[in-house]
């Protein structure tokens, strides 16, 4: 497996660096989601502002992507140290005092001067899935003793506390969610995998009996199960996204001319409900077209993952793959009442700086496993 | 090493099967809900979107006879209170759960709706009283100030956070230019009853809450004055507020009616009922309160005017009336202001009847212009254990069937009561019915009673459970020849039988309409003129009559009332005995006696004698009719 690292290739084939449907189908994501972002920030008071830095986003986005494609990812391995210590900081950060900033009931922003910087989450996303990657791959790709479970367990447990701070209780979904696919991609056993089911299913009842959620989350949940608890309150939303998807039928009211967009019926409509823009002014076909670039992504990222010269860079691949499943599943689920209201941004869709240029060092990653797959 | 690779491959095949599951999963729901069920979403988003918002149609306007303005419409800033904001409509679940009784407390209204009262110079229970009205649509904004003073509008309209649930809006109200002149004829308005909303015969296409005439012309011509209300569909923002019109059907205003009456006369009408009811409490009749007055053009049954005492300010009405207030027009001894006395109360007609009693005296031949009677005071021709008096108890000695109505002789009528008796052929009900009395004129006013002709058929129906009170005895017919007993009639049937005496036996259908006018002034419909009662009296018995009513006027018993009125006037007085109360002052006429036009009742509750209280008054309304000089009457009369 270990191969030298002592003749580096000077004469490597353009397809050999440079996998173009990933960058294809990436920078089809970003164009659709600028499209979009386009039309939902139209009507809005500063409106051109925010289609501006989102244009910046993607453009800063792009040093992170190059970076990481760049670099050899295998020497991440010896930074485990430091990238533990930066995942902490980055989590810890919205609770220093004078860094952080509370929107939406959670501290999940790092500002200065208040003005909002970053969601340090998005990123602390990427060092946990290179960290977590590093501690599965140390045991070559078979989890047979319940302490290795136990070990990544415990990466993950120590990422959630520090989540659960802010408290961002749809990063910590995804915490785990990237952390199950490596697993998956690991070696876990079959049953660990339903005892872990089993803790999940005891460990939320845990969080609802003794009120560890806040509050609006808790009520989030709530109206997932029974809409018609509170049609003015946090139900209200997922309702108005519901009759904006919905209304849109087969092929949309046309870009521009959703009326519960333009009329503010969808919250937050340029950042976790992009989704329900869409599906309202670009109809079925536009969801259909969305969900076949993201097929078309996450199948080209597990073939990259499965191209990977080393399970380390397997693991990277899946829980990048993991991240944006998730997160794909979960956003466009929530606007259509199929899971609970969260606030997690919809991958290369969503207005937003932070999950932008994550995603773009996530296409990075992938980049630096695949151009890596023969050795370097 | 190769059995890893295969484990491997068969994990990344399981997460190529999540991958394609869950984008599955979520194209499955979308074609659900884009495709299948889309219908259902795109009406819930119309809905959202579109707001349709009534239009009102102003309400016709109301004009007398000249085209002065009685009754029109004005903007009016209103304050009002919506019933729905949830910290008011808490308060009202608790006060409408009859089961709890918890109604707020003093306390509670203080703190809520303390302030907002304070600045409309009202208590918090007022306010409450006003939120709490149930005769409205429930989500509707109750009105509880009306033309609030600009500042006070202006510190309730900065200080919305405050309170959150006032609305201040502009609404359309009637506006009366001549205050409470006209009042019960016109009729007031308020907010449709449930009872009402419920007859879609009448209320159809209305909404709880909307404004309707509720007495009088108001009511009566409610469909031609209601306008087709218009609606403007509007495109609203998520918060509600307007982005403006899609559509818009604007609304048809009422179409104005222009009335009978003469405002001038009416005035004077209500002046000179008012004058009469204050003279006949000089002349000691300290119950009196109430009276009616009505005057009505011969030839066409045009009601010129109708007034009665008490009257009200139908202003109040405007933006719903408060309780306090309502009760207040209602309790008894307010003597029911609301009522429209001339139409809606019956009363013995009295000595005014007479000229019925002489008529079927002189159609069936018992008496004639020049027939002669003798007066000693009482009469005992149905036997001596049953004497009648004359109301002068001296007696008028010998005297003709002319000088017993110039004096309002007793025992002429009494006379010829008791011969048309002995005929057993009820002829003198017939005479009455002639005239239309003892049945609704149909005027179009809501309200009328029918009065009462009583015959044999009636007293038997009447006291079917005293058989022995159920024979007509001699009595009954004495006691009506002098228009007592139980004769009754409206002051509107009084005048109508004068006015068709007047008019060659003829009476004319009272009515208050003259014509419906759209809202450019242009005629719709015009009331032509209907024979109500032909009586078929023959003209030498109504010159009988004429000439005996001028008698009145120049020298009997309304003598005093008509000197130096300079037109020959044909006038009766009358002065009822109600049981239990005061003589009840009637007086009828109608004049210029040789050509007539009008003829004018007058009634005072009582009020005394006719030829001293009411007789003035109807001399005065005749002046402002005819032209003659408004002058103020002191004189007696003691006649019945």
């Amino acid at each position: 497996m270990a191969r030298s690292r002592t003749h580096k290739s000077t004469s490597r084939r353009f397809f050999d660096v440079v996998h173009v449907p990933l960058l294809l189908w990436a920078l089809a994501l970003v164009a659709y989601g600028s499209v979009m972002v386009a039309s939902a920030t139209l009507g809005m008071d500063g409106g051109e502002g925010m289609l501006l830095r989102h244009a910046v986003g993607i453009g800063v986005g792009l040093v992170p992507l190059a970076l990481a494609w760049a670099y050899d990812y295998t020497r991440l391995r010896g930074w485990q140290g430091p990238l533990i210590a930066l995942g902490a900081f980055l989590l810890l950060s919205p609770r220093i005092p004078g860094l952080g900033y509370t929107a939406g009931g959670a501290t999940s922003w790092l500002a200065v001067f208040g003005v909002r910087l970053f969601q340090p989450s998005e990123p602390a996303k990427l060092i946990f899935i290179v960290v977590v990657a590093a501690v599965i791959s140390s045991f070559k790709g078979r989890m047979d003793k319940p302490a290795e479970v136990f070990k990544v367990m415990a990466y993950l447990a120590a990422a959630l506390v520090l989540i659960l701070l802010q408290p961002d209780l749809g990063t910590g979904l995804v915490f785990i969610a990237i952390t199950f696919v490596m697993l998956i991609v690991g070696g876990m056993k079959g049953r660990y995998f339903a005892y872990a089911v089993l803790v999940a299913v005891l460990a939320t009842a845990a969080v609802l009996q003794f009120g560890l959620l806040a509050d609006y989350q808790e009520d989030r949940l709530l109206v997932f199960v029974e809409p018609e608890r509170d049609p003015t309150g946090a139900g209200y939303n997922l309702a108005q996204s519901k009759i904006a998807i919905g209304s849109g039928g087969l092929a949309g009211k046309g870009l521009g001319a959703g009326t519960q967009s333009n009329l503010h019926f969808i919250p937050a409509r340029h950042t976790d409900f992009i989704f329900a823009v869409l599906g309202e002014e670009l109809g079925f076909l536009g969801a259909v077209l969305l969900l076949g670039l993201f097929l078309a992504l996450l199948v080209t990222a597990l073939a990259i993952s499965t191209s990977s010269r080393d399970l380390y860079g397997a693991l990277i691949s899946a829980g990048i793959i993991g991240m944006w499943l998730f997160q794909i599943l979960e956003n466009i689920g929530m606007t259509v009442g199929m899971m609970p209201i969260t606030g997690i941004p919809l991958p290369f869709m969503s207005f937003g700086s932070s999950s932008m240029v994550t995603n773009l060092a996530a296409v990075g990653l992938l980049l630096s496993v695949w151009s890596r797959r023969y050795g370097t | 090493m190769s059995t890893y690779r295969q484990e491997l491959k068969s994990r990344f095949a399981t997460l190529g099967i999540v991958i394609v599951v869950v984008l599955t999963a979520l194209l499955l729901r979308l074609w659900m809900m884009q495709v299948l069920t889309s219908d259902s979403f795109a009406a819930l988003a119309e809905n959202n979107r579109v707001r349709e918002i009534s239009l009102d149609a102003p309400r016709g306007r109301i004009y007398d006879r000249n085209g002065v303005e009685l009754v029109t419409n004005r903007s009016a800033l209103a304050v009002s209170i919506d019933p729905s904001h949830e910290d008011v409509r808490a308060l009202l679940n608790r006060s409408r759960n009859a089961d709890t009784a918890d109604d707020p407390t003093r306390r509670e209204l203080d703190d809520i709706f303390g302030e907002v009262a304070a600045m409309l110079e009202m208590t918090p229970g007022e306010v409450f009283e006003r939120v709490a009205d149930v005769k409205q649509e429930a989500l509707r904004p109750r009105v509880i100030a009306l033309d609030a003073p600009m500042d006070v509008v202006g510190q309730l309209l900065e200080r919305q956070t405050d309170f959150p649930w006032v609305r201040v809006e502009e609404i359309a109200v009637r506006e009366y230019p001549n205050g409470s002149i006209g009042a019960h004829l016109l009729g007031y308005t308020g907010a449709i009853s449930e009872s009402e909303y419920a007859r879609s015969d009448v209320y159809a296409g209305y909404e709880l809450g909307d404004t309707v005439g509720k007495t009088g012309a108001e009511r009566q011509f409610e469909s031609v004055l209601q306008g087709d209300k218009g609606w403007r569909r509007i495109e609203v923002n998520a918060s509600g507020r307007p982005q403006g019109t899609l559509e818009e059907q604007p609304a048809r205003p009422g179409n104005d009616i222009r009335l009978t009456i003469d405002i001038e006369v009416q005035r004077v009408a209500e002046e000179q009922l008012a004058a009469a009811i204050a003279e006949a409490r000089r002349q000691g009749y300290t119950s009196t309160k109430a009276g009616a007055a009505v005057v009505l053009d011969v030839a066409t049954g045009e009601v010129i005017a109708m007034a009665s005492a008490p009257t009200y300010d139908p202003s109040a009405f405007l933006g719903g009336i408060s309780t306090a207030e309502w009760e207040a027009l209602n309790a008894k001894s307010s003597e029911y202001p609301l009522n429209n006395r001339a139409i809606m109360a019956a009363y013995p007609p009295a000595s005014t009847f007479k000229v019925v009693t002489a008529l079927a005296g002189l159609e069936t031949g018992i008496a004639s212009e020049g027939s002669t009677y003798v007066c000693t005071g009482t009469w005992t021709e149905m036997g001596k254990q049953w004497p009648k008096r004359c109301w002068k108890r001296t007696g008028h000695g010998t005297l003709s069937l002319r000088a017993g109505m110039k004096h309002s002789c007793d025992t002429v009528f009494y006379e010829i009561g008791y011969e048309l008796y002995k005929r057993k052929a009820e002829e003198l009900q017939a005479e009455a019915r002639a005239f239309g009395l003892g049945r609704k004129t149909g005027i179009d006013l809501p309200g009328e009673v029918a009065g009462r002709i009583p015959d044999a058929e009636w007293k038997k129906e009447f006291n079917r459970n005293y058989p022995e009170y159920q024979m007509w005895l001699p009595g009954d017919t004495v006691n009506m020849a002098i228009g007592q007993g139980d004769t009754l009639a409206s002051p509107l049937q009084m005048a109508a039988l004068y006015a068709g005496i007047a008019n060659d036996g003829t009476v004319m259908r009272p009515h208050v309409l003259e014509a419906v006018l759209d809202s450019s002034g242009a005629v719709v419909r015009e009331v032509e003129p209907e024979v109500f009662a032909a009586s078929g009296a023959s003209e030498a018995s109504l010159g009988v009559i004429g000439r005996s009513l001028v008698d009145v006027t120049r020298d009997g018993t309304a003598k005093g009332a008509f000197s130096g009125f300079g037109i020959p006037v044909a006038g009766k007085t009358g002065t009822a005995e109600v049981k239990g109360k005061d003589d009840y002052a009637v007086f009828c006429a109608y004049a210029p006696a040789d050509a007539p036009r009008y003829a004018v009742a007058v009634l005072v509750e009582q009020g005394g004698h006719g030829g001293s209280v009411t007789g003035p008054a109807a001399r005065n309304i005749l002046a402002q009719l005819l032209g003659r000089p408004i002058v103020t009457i002191r004189t007696t009369d003691l006649s019945r």
